[in-house]
């Protein structure tokens, strides 16, 4: 483990004798393993195993970055860089590297993930509890996903580390009929607490829930969203608090820090924790990662930062940096007061909506978008599921749906789903007044 | 790229009890560069290199891959590949669609090397179409130019003998624009894509386009005004034509979600056996064909042989308006017992080759687009998207203009704000009945695959109207 920490130092020394004056390495020894299935059986395991160090320079405030494989060619790649550097453009809006000497938080990785000697009998367990909760009719896919990397950090400013992160998903979606599915995730930073027949029990519930839907009407309704669509719109809205989609007005949050963005009972934060499947203790700056509260109590307080960034708000990096713009984690939604059958019973006219995907913007700055809701769609009257629905189109406004939270449930789920509920969030149940929903003509 | 560790590789696997193995090297040096507000934020440079190696044994796939080139670690892939195939323990065996092997080498020219230009040279091009945007009576405080310059080099080798070396350079560029007038904002995101050299930025006009965009969305907010919902006749421009050929004809023809593979991700297909919609059923008009063409020269989905090593051909998805021909490779054709048509991509030497998509546009028709506007009466113009999606059937989609303007007695008035259809596949391409002769494209990333897996493809087609189609 320190032979890799000396190589990658020995980057960041080398880089340095050229002539950089800041200068990044980490070194990341990935090992990835995936199992997809379909239709109740595996169809491929993908394994893949990356040996790679990314390295960031600053020279006379340009900014360059390489990758080096397998500590590959070292010398010829930094010198390359160099040239490149020389060649560029000054960035008058780089604010160096973090500074200084750290300690980071122990590392609580599992090794045993990737370990699994056959990873397809959680595979299995899962579609078997999706089968003993729908029937043995339904037919389900997905993925099984496993992580475990070690990162080793150096840079030129002071941050030296090491880290192991790991993580264990699967994503299961199960049809009771070809247009009733339900979707259920499970995700893990260790294999204690796994458990993937959770996920398959979710996904047949909602499934069998969901037979024989009909056509949705457009209206203005309430909505109901579980943790695996609430994942989706906690990482819409998180994206938009990095400084860096501030900048570009990638952002419903453009001139809005200080000011009111949602009901005072919204918190949100950003927080890397040891049970994600993004944990980490330092960001790619190597600044130690942290809870940040961005939506305090329904105030925008604070944009995700690197030490760029952070500089030109005026503000100190929140340990978010990625190799060139800051991003966030983990997103945690603040516990609500209200149970789940509590926001059921209070809904007269709504919609329970359990995934979506094909999210997409008219205007990022404004927040007029759409998306898809898929798998279980349900009427809400007077308190209680009354049908299943299908084909309607979520239309509205990402501020506004911000705005219009009406209820966060007591329970939370950790959820992470391919590039849709992205990053991974602790999603509560959250109710949403006033969401506009439209249909095909 | 050390071809003989390849060929090692392929011969260990071979000593395996396996039904069929290949090996898929590539390398590609990458070279990217991102302008924010003219500021050159950061210039990335890179070598990614690695092989991979796909196993089918005892009726199940394993699928391995490395960046560390030595023999060991070769070995290592193959035990884990085999290891993986004989665990999945299938009810229902996969096979390959029996092919030919092919021993080839292709590449794509280049006019002008990318590798040739400088990197002082390619900054300072991009940076100019930066400074272009500023010289105009448009606000536009914030831009977003990103450049990707890539030569990949494959080699791909199986146990039946396909022994493939190409050589592909590719440059693709976007533009992300807000222009901000009265208080109002607009923006407009576009991409442009080619396989070969540099000769790319001058034929792209990128500078150009982005000052059209620039002043259309400043026309949007001080001229366009709501159009009155209803049903009316739209004229889809090149542009909104292709995104809708993509969506709803060839993401729903893939073989591999009709046969439920993508069920969990991407999703399923419309289009099923045992529904109503399946080959030979109509799906439009008469006047709709819409093929997927990977062997057009310099497009940005371009290639000669797929990567399971198959040659590369047209494919007819919707011809006269019937349901026609499903993308496949060996997996999904051999399920259907034909022959794949070259379908399978892979974003990356350590990424599962998958059906994809190519080029896949709307073949043209004999009007011109002034003939076809000229017949309408009441109806709207939409030149150019922003928003848009599809649902995971691919049947309900929606498609809101960026560009667009009030038709009125066969004439053009004045700009439509946003304006919006939301309709299914059907009721979409049944509605088409005129189509122009001339065919634009515009190049796209598309997204399928777990991982994720950003492929380039151009999406395209010449103006088509539909007629009488509710738009609001």
């Amino acid at each position: 483990m320190s032979e890799i920490l000396n190589k990658t130092e020995e980057i960041v020394k080398k880089a340095k004798t050229l002539g950089a004056d800041e200068v990044i390495a980490k070194t990341t020894f990935g090992k990835y393993r995936q199992t997809r299935f379909s239709n109740n059986q595996i169809d491929i395991t993908v394994a893949w195993n990356d040996y790679l160090t990314d390295i960031a320079l600053s020279w006379k405030k340009r900014v360059v970055a390489t990758q080096i494989r397998d500590f590959q060619n070292v010398d010829g790649q930094l010198k390359q860089l160099f040239e490149i550097a020389k060649v560029s453009k000054e960035n008058p809006m780089f604010g160096g590297f973090a500074k200084g000497k750290f300690k980071y938080a122990q590392s609580s990785a599992d090794k045993k993930v990737v370990e699994l000697e056959d990873p397809s009998e959680y595979i299995l367990e899962a579609i078997e509890a999706a089968k003993k909760e729908a029937g043995q009719d339904i037919n389900s896919g997905g993925i099984l996903f496993t992580k475990f990397e070690d990162v080793y950090l150096a840079s030129s400013e002071g941050p030296i580390g090491v880290d192991s992160r790991s993580a264990i998903e699967i994503s299961i979606r199960a049809f009771s009929q070809r247009e009733a599915s339900g979707h259920s995730v499970e995700c893990s930073s260790t294999l204690n607490g796994f458990n993937p027949s959770r996920a398959g029990l979710e996904a047949g519930e909602i499934a069998k829930l969901a037979r024989n839907p009909k056509a949705g009407d457009e209206g203005v309704y309430s909505v109901i969203l579980n943790p695996l669509f609430a994942g989706s719109m906690l990482g819409m809205w998180t994206s938009m608090v990095s400084a860096f989609n501030v900048m570009i007005q990638l952002s419903i949050f453009v001139d809005k820090l200080g000011q009111k963005v949602s009901r005072e009972f919204v918190t949100m934060k950003d927080n890397p924790a040891s049970y994600s499947v993004s944990n980490r203790v330092f960001d790619d700056e190597g600044v130690p990662t942290r809870e940040n509260v961005f939506i305090d109590r329904g105030i925008l307080k604070t944009y995700l930062h690197n030490t760029s960034t952070a500089k030109i708000f005026k503000a100190e990096t929140t340990g978010n940096a990625g190799l060139v713009v800051p991003n966030p984690w983990n997103v945690e939604m603040g516990l609500g007061n209200m149970g789940k059958d509590e926001m059921f019973r209070e809904t007269r006219n709504g919609l329970y909506l359990t995934n979506t995907w094909y999210t997409r913007f008219q205007n990022y700055k404004n927040g007029d978008f759409s998306t898809i809701p898929r798998d279980g769609l349900f009427l809400i009257e007077n308190g209680e599921i009354k049908r299943s629905l299908k084909d309607v189109r979520l239309s509205d406004n990402a501020l506004n749906m911000l705005g219009n939270i009406a209820g966060i449930s007591k329970e939370r789920k950790h959820v992470h789903w391919w590039g849709e509920a992205d990053p991974p969030s602790l999603a509560p149940y959250i109710l949403i007044e006033n969401v506009h929903i439209t249909k095909s003509k | 790229m050390e071809k003989d560790i390849v060929d090692y590789t392929l011969e260990y696997a071979r000593g395996k009890d396996v039904e069929y193995a290949e090996v898929r090297a590539q390398s590609q040096k990458l070279e990217q560069l991102m302008l924010k507000n003219g500021i050159l934020e950061a210039f990335l440079s890179s070598v990614n290199t690695g092989f991979c190696v796909r196993i089918l044994a005892n009726g199940g796939i394993g699928f391995a891959s490395t960046n560390k080139w030595t023999k060991d670690e070769a070995k290592g892939v193959v035990d884990l590949a085999y290891r993986f195939a004989k665990a999945a323990k299938r009810k229902d065996k996969i096979k390959f669609a029996e092919e030919k092997a092919v021993e080839t080498t292709w590449k794509v020219e280049q006019k002008k090397k990318i590798e040739d230009v400088d990197s002082e040279t390619k900054i300072k091009q991009f940076l100019e179409v930066d400074k272009a945007l500023t010289s105009q009576t448009v606000n536009v405080p914030a831009r977003v130019i990103q450049a990707i310059m890539q030569l990949t080099e494959k080699y791909f080798v199986n146990t039946e003998g396909s022994r493939i070396s190409s050589f592909v350079p590719k440059i693709a560029a976007f533009g992300f624009i807000t222009v901000v007038e009265q208080g109002k904002s607009e923006q407009a995101f576009k991409q442009f894509g080619y396989s070969g050299g540099w000769e790319a930025f001058d034929e792209w006009q990128m500078t150009e386009n982005l000052i059209h965009d620039v002043n259309v969305l400043k026309e949007v907010i001080t001229k366009a005004k709501a159009v009155k919902p209803g049903t009316m006749d739209l004229v889809c421009g090149p542009e909104v034509t292709g995104i809708a050929a993509h969506e709803s004809c060839g993401h729903p023809m893939e073989a591999d979600r009709i046969l439920g593979r993508e069920m969990s991700q991407a999703g399923r297909s419309f289009i099923y056996e045992g529904s109503s919609f399946w080959i030979g059923t109509r799906i439009g008009t008469d006047v709709v064909t819409i093929v997927d063409d990977p062997a057009i020269e310099h497009s940005y989905g371009y290639y000669k042989y797929d990567d399971e090593g198959i040659k590369a051909r047209r494919r007819y998805l919707y011809k006269n308006g019937f349901i026609n021909e499903f993308l496949h490779n060996r997996e999904t054709a051999a399920k259907l017992g034909i022959r794949s048509n070259a379908s399978s991509r892979s974003a990356n030497y350590d990424r599962e080759a998958i059906v994809r998509m190519a080029n896949t546009f709307v073949l043209p028709g004999n009007m011109t687009k002034e003939e076809i506007i000229e017949d309408v009466k009441n109806g709207v113009y939409m030149v150019s998207f922003t928003e848009w999606n599809i649902d995971d059937k691919r049947f309900n989609q929606r498609y809101v203009g960026r560009e667009a303007y009030l038709i009125e007695n066969g004439e053009l008035k004045h700009p439509v704000a946003r304006p919006i259809i939301e309709t299914t596949t059907l009721k979409f391409w049944s509605a088409v009945d005129a189509v122009s002769k001339t065919v634009e494209f515009d190049a796209a990333t598309c997204g399928k695959g777990d991982p994720m897996q950003g492929m380039p493809v151009y999406t395209g087609g010449p103006a088509i109207r539909l007629r009488g189609v509710y738009v609001k």
